[in-house]
């Protein structure tokens, strides 16, 4: 076992009043400070093998981070107790240590040594750390004259050059461009066939998934689930905190109209469970089920659904479009517009459900974009929607 | 603490110690155009004030008065410059603090490195001096390193603990300026303790760094080596010094993160 984590508390105590000097705490001695206590962390317990990479995700405020300080040393439990066998490197943050006014060279040493290198290994790799990050012409350049990009490539290429057991790695990915995030997932290649155990918090499902054995995940500082991660990344989207809804119905007014002789009561999105829920995956079903309550009998009604994506009008259609009669309708009932492999890529996108007469004159309801649901890449495809395709190579044609 | 396993941990460290103060010594001088000769000019311009006043003004008379005060500056200086170093070298430093763990006193030993090797300098010119003067030392300047040793430790010790104080009080970095401003002068820095009544110079002389001062003074200039109750004497302040500044400093490191 090379990581271990057993009955894990954090606790962190907020004074209600900063005193930050001896002269306000002399004042303040006979006036004890009240203090707020914030449990971040509760019970988190698991364990991680030679050679595991697991990842740990959740919500924003989560405890993701203080977990991995944690287990890096830097913060101290509260209660419980933490193993780490080996030698471990953690990037919490890229280029600790560096310095606007050293050189590149004279950075390259400190943050090595910083993450552990000894000197002679900062001696043997200095050359190959320069040559990857591209800064060979820079050597003697100070780093405050790199733009931030080549900064950033200097202290990754560095990073890299640690060869710890453990690896403690937070969202370090969250920055740079494609090819950076590419140099990224090599690196963690070669560290996960290496066989160094390594934990990754991340908010970035796809990776997560595609090099996490397990996950864990935390939900307001408890641990909700610790398993194989394409499980666990289930439970995170398709189960999901409640929400509150109050926001929804102050905005209504200015964003419906019609004149209500037949009125959408709600409007609902469920998941391949058949849940109700705001989170997908792309690829997996989805099913929005629209609720009416007709007050007069009407013939064929056209219930319509328009999905956008920021203010990008994506897709629309009708009933009455795709050819389904609605016959009569009168009372209460619910359509359902069924997705068979939700095409949407990535992102957060918005839903108008609209209902009006057959020959589209006579408005009875429009809600105007009143609904949202996000949706999570589990691929590496890039844009807003897929396009079910293949590719084919031909060779000597 | 001195624990056998803390000290090996630091030993594994010793390379990240020099990296870091070095990478400091040099960031002190990049920017300037004089670059290290300001740290040789620096006790220069105070010593020429100070011997003007001292010697024509207030008519102090003690063998090689130039040697003798300057070499009182710069001992003074790297208690003065050591602590005031370390005392932001922690909040000073909250990358390191907080993305990083190595062992925290790593931060502050490294920043008295870099006092040290300032005020290794200044020795040069130092002895520079004690050559235009021709000053020969004796055997008794053998004394010398291991006494300057126990006053990297007083540094240490102190620079430890007010270090930590200061993430929790921060007006403890203003506390200390006063404090040291009041030692220049309670110091026998630019006079001889000779200066004060029997009783006064018993008084004057419990300060650890009157003693240490006046017995380096005496093995480089005077060709006295030091009485060995006084060894004794700023060797046990050393110790508890630096045992206090490290009690000090490990009960409050565990919150450092959360505090900076």
């Amino acid at each position: 076992m090379t990581v271990m984590v057993k009955n894990l508390w954090k606790t962190f105590k907020i004074p209600q009043e900063r005193r930050d000097t001896l002269f306000e705490n002399l004042i303040g001695f006979f006036r004890p400070n009240q203090y707020e206590t914030l449990t971040v962390l509760k019970d988190i317990n698991f364990a991680a093998e030679e050679g595991d990479f697991i990842g740990i995700i959740g919500d924003n405020g989560s405890g993701k981070s203080t977990l991995l300080k944690i287990i890096a040393n830097i913060l101290r439990p509260t209660k419980g107790e933490i193993e780490v066998d080996g030698r471990m490197a953690s990037f919490l943050e890229l280029g600790v240590g560096f310095h606007p006014d050293l050189t590149v060279l004279e950075n390259v040493g400190v943050y090595a040594s910083v993450i552990g290198l000894s000197n002679r290994e900062i001696e043997e790799r200095t050359e190959e750390i320069i040559e990857f990050a591209g800064l060979r012409k820079f050597e003697e350049t100070k780093l405050k004259n790199l733009s931030s990009g080549m900064q950033v490539r200097l202290a990754f290429s560095t990073a890299v050059q640690t060869d710890p057991d453990v690896l403690l790695v937070d969202e370090v990915l969250a920055v740079g461009d494609m090819e950076f995030q590419q140099k990224c997932f090599d690196v963690f290649e070669r560290y996960k066939k290496e066989g160094v155990t390594t934990l990754f918090v991340s908010h970035d499902l796809a990776s997560v998934r595609r090099f996490c054995d397990k996950t864990l995940l935390l939900r307001h500082g408890e641990q909700v689930a610790f398993d194989e991660t394409s499980r666990v990344v289930d439970e995170y989207i398709y189960n999901p905190e409640e929400k509150n809804d109050a926001v929804d119905t102050v905005e209504e007014q200015k964003t419906r109209w019609g004149n209500m002789k037949l009125e959408i009561t709600d409007v609902r999105f469920l998941d391949k469970y058949d849940k109700e829920n705001d989170n997908f995956i792309s690829g997996d079903p989805m099913t929005v089920r629209i609720f009416y309550h007709s007050h007069e009998r009407i013939a064929s009604p056209a219930f319509g659904i328009v999905f956008y994506y920021q203010d990008t009008y994506c897709y629309g259609t009708t009933t009455d479009f795709k050819g389904c009669d609605t016959g009569s309708v009168y009372g209460t009932g619910y359509v359902d517009f069924m997705v068979e492999k939700l095409p949407l890529l990535d992102g957060r996108f918005e839903v108008t459900v609209a209902v009006a007469s057959s020959d589209y004159k006579v408005q009875y309801d429009w809600h105007d974009r009143l609904y949202s649901f996000d949706v999570q890449n589990p691929t590496r495809d890039l844009g807003i929607f897929s396009i079910d395709c293949e590719w084919r190579l031909s060779k000597d044609a | 603490m001195f624990t056998p396993s803390h000290l090996r941990e630091l030993r594994g460290y010793r390379e990240l110690i020099l990296r870091l103060a070095w990478s400091d010594f040099k960031l002190r001088y990049k920017n300037s155009i004089l670059g290290f000769f300001w740290t040789l000019l620096e006790p220069l311009l105070m010593l020429l004030v100070l011997y003007v006043v001292f010697s024509h003004l207030m008519r102090i008379q003690v063998e090689y008065y130039q040697l003798f005060l300057l070499l009182g500056i710069v001992l003074w200086n790297f208690l003065a410059r050591g602590t005031t170093m370390s005392i932001f070298g922690i909040i000073g430093k909250p990358s390191l603090v907080q993305k990083v763990y190595f062992p925290r006193d790593i931060l502050i030993i490294s920043s008295c490195a870099t006092a040290l090797m300032m005020t290794l300098l200044e020795f040069v010119v130092f002895i520079a001096f004690m050559a235009i003067f021709r000053v020969a030392p004796s055997a008794a300047i053998l004394y010398f390193p291991l006494i300057f040793f126990i006053e990297f430790v007083i540094v240490l010790g102190l620079s430890l603990g007010l270090s930590a104080l200061n993430v929790y009080f921060r007006d403890v970095q203003f506390i200390w300026q006063v404090i040291l401003q009041a030692g220049f002068f309670a110091t026998p820095l630019l006079y001889p303790i000779t200066i004060f009544p029997v009783n006064l110079q018993k008084i004057v002389m419990l300060n650890p760094m009157a003693r240490i001062i006046s017995m380096l003074r005496d093995c480089t200039l005077y060709q006295t080596a030091p009485i060995f109750e006084d060894m004794i004497y700023v060797t046990i302040w050393a110790m508890v010094i630096l045992l206090v500044g490290y009690l000090i400093f490990d009960r409050l490191e565990p919150r450092f993160a959360e505090e900076i």
